[in-house]
């Protein structure tokens, strides 16, 4: 009997051999936005509910927004060329064999490490750590949308300065 | 992060996030912004650091960490060089300077958040800031060459980055935390070694990736050589310099609390810096293109810093700290100077440049100021942070390392010596003929930078015993 | 516990090396950019799964400021991908070679 999470994140997995799989950019897109809502299930499973939303309306909602608007533009001017399909057809293969040595090498490792296991402080709100602790991390963000608009606007000042 | 060192980050963030507003029509406006932002800054810090009081104590009456204060020091001042070059040296080139400048606040910012950081997880944080901002400038008057080098820098960075994440989250799983000081009590306390080491090393491993040492230097060379002139300096410089070397000194630190274990790492790590100077070195040797000449010599000189921070003794720091600092201000004039070089003659291969000294005195000079201090000339700053180096080396028994150095040194010292009398001196060349010495304005970076690089050489004494106060007794306990 | 934690880890690790190598193995930007975004997956999972273990609400924090990290980071990459686009006429990294040395 396979357990929930176990199945998500058999899903998730599969979800990500079909987004580096496919010939169509679109269906990338979508199975990336697929495993992103697998990603939030499990996120919601261990318990953090307020990362699985954001990674529901960020990751699965945003992102792909971005990828769809991307592929669409480059679509239109028939940018895609053909790639050589027998590196992506020998994935799943790869990782097979990256699965099965993981099964006999990497999991008795990440027990080993489980083993280390520090219990922190449990009991911290999710409010008071990102208001109290870590202040400085709300500081980065507000710089890296700062980046992020600055390095959009700068494309699209281009733009406008062409036509 | 303390209070008083959260105005170097965040008044260049609102000053970034102002200038779009403000020079949408005129922009001038935003060269003048930037500067003057970033001129306030370093004398406010320079006034931090180098006020009568604080002397007179011998640098004790200094609260903070001192690393960081000589790292937000190193930033401002090569940011103002950088912006000032920039102003006069992008008329007319297709520069958008209402997103330029924001952009290099925005990335000063990052730095001085990345500096001040005491978690690891902020630290992160800032340096992904970093890459964005910095990837951005390198495109920023949308070359071929600058999109070939922002490409191969963001397909190298970010996953990095990814392994950096992985690294965070061992430490998560053993420390339950990522502030400096708590996992210095962990370490100490000896309960969870291996795992902190394994996530020490992961992290490690990314942040070498940024900063180019040899077996991921791919994408360094292309992106200094090929981003827009003056970003190449502030690449070269500073940026990934507090984007990989800083965090990997960082790192080091916590390396040598460990009682067992961490040897081996510290051991790789000397390694990877004894091979980078070596590659680094050899390969300048073969270019002909300047701005990838110093390219790779940058890469060259990360090596000595990431050999000292390797050997992890108080010693060594001091001298990695201090070739960081000096890395910042040789690399920043060469850079500068390959653009004004490069703006008067319209080439950039050394074959064809020659008895630029009769045409162009002050950036021929400046040059050879900051070529001299590289190779480790006395009494030139250079010398004193690499015989720093290598005299930490022979005390701790790693003599094979420190005659090597010795020995990459002098090989830098015989090139330089070679390729000066190419460029600089000899019979003047066509291109020479035609050139003329560009505006002081652009000369004007360059000649601070040396007068700091002559200084930092001649007071050496004080800045040994700065970072003796503060780095060595403090923090490398 | 240290059960689910290992399941986690084993299946980040699979991700982590599903995104590596899409993005070694494709010559195509967008596809590279899918192949990191596979790769961050991998660690966010890591990082929950390690959270869960020592103190989940840091992880909780973690994870959003990550999130916020990522989007900025594709933003910026199809930023990349538009100008490479729009100067060489193409998304073939591999066309891009002209620096060489």
């Amino acid at each position: 009997m396979i357990e929930y999470r176990e199945f998500l994140y058999v899903a998730v997995t599969l979800c990500a051999l079909a987004a580096v799989m496919s010939k169509n950019m679109l269906t990338s897109a979508i199975s990336l936005a697929a495993m992103s809502v697998g990603v939030a299930l499990i996120l919601f499973d261990f318990n953090a509910p307020w990362a699985a939303v954001f990674e529901l309306s960020v990751c699965a909602g945003l992102i792909t927004v971005l990828f769809i608007s991307a592929v669409s533009l480059l679509r239109k001017e028939e940018a895609f060329f053909a790639e050589d399909r027998t590196r992506f057809r020998l994935l799943p293969l790869f990782a097979l064999i990256v699965a099965i040595g993981g099964w006999i090498a990497g999991w008795p490792f990440f027990e080993a490490l489980a083993d280390y296991a520090r219990f922190g402080a449990r009991g911290q709100s999710l409010g008071s750590m990102l208001w109290e602790t870590r202040r400085m991390d709300l500081l980065g963000q507000i710089a890296i949308l700062a980046a992020g608009v600055l390095v959009i606007n700068s494309v699209f000042a281009v733009k406008k300065a062409e036509k | 992060m303390t209070i008083s060192l959260l105005q170097y980050m965040l008044i260049p963030l609102f000053s970034a996030l102002l200038i779009p507003f403000v020079a949408r029509r005129r922009g001038r406006l935003a060269e003048i912004f930037a500067t003057v932002t970033l001129l306030a800054g370093l004398i406010n810090i320079g006034w931090t650091l180098l006020n009568p009081a604080v002397l007179a104590s011998g640098f004790s009456a200094l609260g903070e960490d001192g690393f960081s204060l000589l790292m937000i020091f190193t930033i401002y001042l090569v940011g103002l060089c950088v912006a000032f070059f920039s102003a006069s040296y992008g008329d007319g080139r297709g520069v958008n300077t209402a997103y330029f400048y924001p952009l290099l606040l925005v990335s000063v910012s990052a730095m001085c958040g990345a500096v001040t950081s005491t978690d690891f997880f902020t630290l992160f944080i800032f340096v992904e800031v970093l890459a964005v901002a910095s990837f951005a400038l390198m495109t920023s008057d949308d070359t071929k060459e600058g999109i070939e080098g922002a490409v191969k820098y963001y397909l190298l960075t970010f996953p990095a980055s990814a392994v950096i994440m992985l690294g965070l989250a061992v430490m998560l799983l053993s420390a339950g935390t990522f502030s400096f000081d708590s996992i210095r009590i962990i370490i100490y306390s000896g309960t969870s070694g291996p795992a902190l080491i394994f996530s020490l090393a992961l992290m490690l491993l990314g942040f070498l990736v940024k900063s180019g040492v040899v077996p991921f230097h791919v994408w360094t060379p292309d992106a200094y050589q090929g981003s827009y002139a003056p970003v190449s300096a502030f690449l070269a410089g500073i940026v990934t310099k507090i984007s990989g070397v800083y965090a990997v000194v960082r790192i080091a630190m916590f390396l040598r609390l460990f009682e067992t274990g961490a040897f081996r790492l510290s051991e790789v790590l000397m390694f990877l810096g004894m091979v980078t100077i070596a590659v680094g070195a050899i390969a300048a040797m073969k270019q002909d293109d300047f701005k990838r000449m110093l390219a790779f010599s940058s890469i060259s000189q990360t090596g000595y810093i990431v050999l000292a921070a390797g050997l992890a003794t108080p010693l060594a720091f001091i001298g990695a700290i201090f070739h960081l600092f000096n890395h910042a201000t040789f690399k920043t004039v060469l850079f500068l100077n390959s653009a004004s070089l490069e703006k008067a003659t319209g080439t950039r291969d050394m074959n064809k440049l020659g008895g630029m000294e009769h045409a162009m005195p002050w950036t021929s000079w400046t040059s050879v100021i900051a070529m001299l201090s590289t190779a480790g000339v006395p009494p030139l700053s250079g010398f004193w942070s690499k015989i720093i180096i290598i005299i930490a080396l022979w005390d701790a028994g790693a003599v094979t390392y420190a005659v090597l150095a010795l020995l990459f040194s002098a090989l830098t010292l015989a090139y330089f010596v070679v390729m000066q009398r190419r460029i600089f001196f000899g019979r003047k060349s066509p291109a020479a003929e035609a050139a003329a010495e560009v505006s002081p304005a652009l000369l004007a970076p360059a000649v601070l930078m040396s007068a700091v690089i002559v200084a930092a050489g001649l007071l050496f004494p004080y800045f040994f015993s700065y970072l003796a106060e503060t780095i060595a007794s403090r923090m490398v306990l | 516990m240290s059960a689910s934690f290992a399941t986690a880890w084993y299946f980040a690790a699979l991700l982590f090396f599903i995104g590596l190598y899409c993005m070694a193995a494709s010559r195509n930007l967008l596809r590279q950019l899918i192949g990191l975004e596979v790769m961050s997956k991998g660690s966010l999972l890591a990082i929950i799964a390690s959270g869960a273990m020592s103190n989940l609400s840091l992880a909780q924090a973690v994870i959003i400021t990550m999130i916020v990290i990522e989007v900025v980071v594709v933003a910026a990459g199809l930023v990349l991908l538009v100008k490479t686009y729009r100067v060489t006429g193409g998304v073939d990294v591999w066309k891009l070679s002209s620096l060489k040395g």
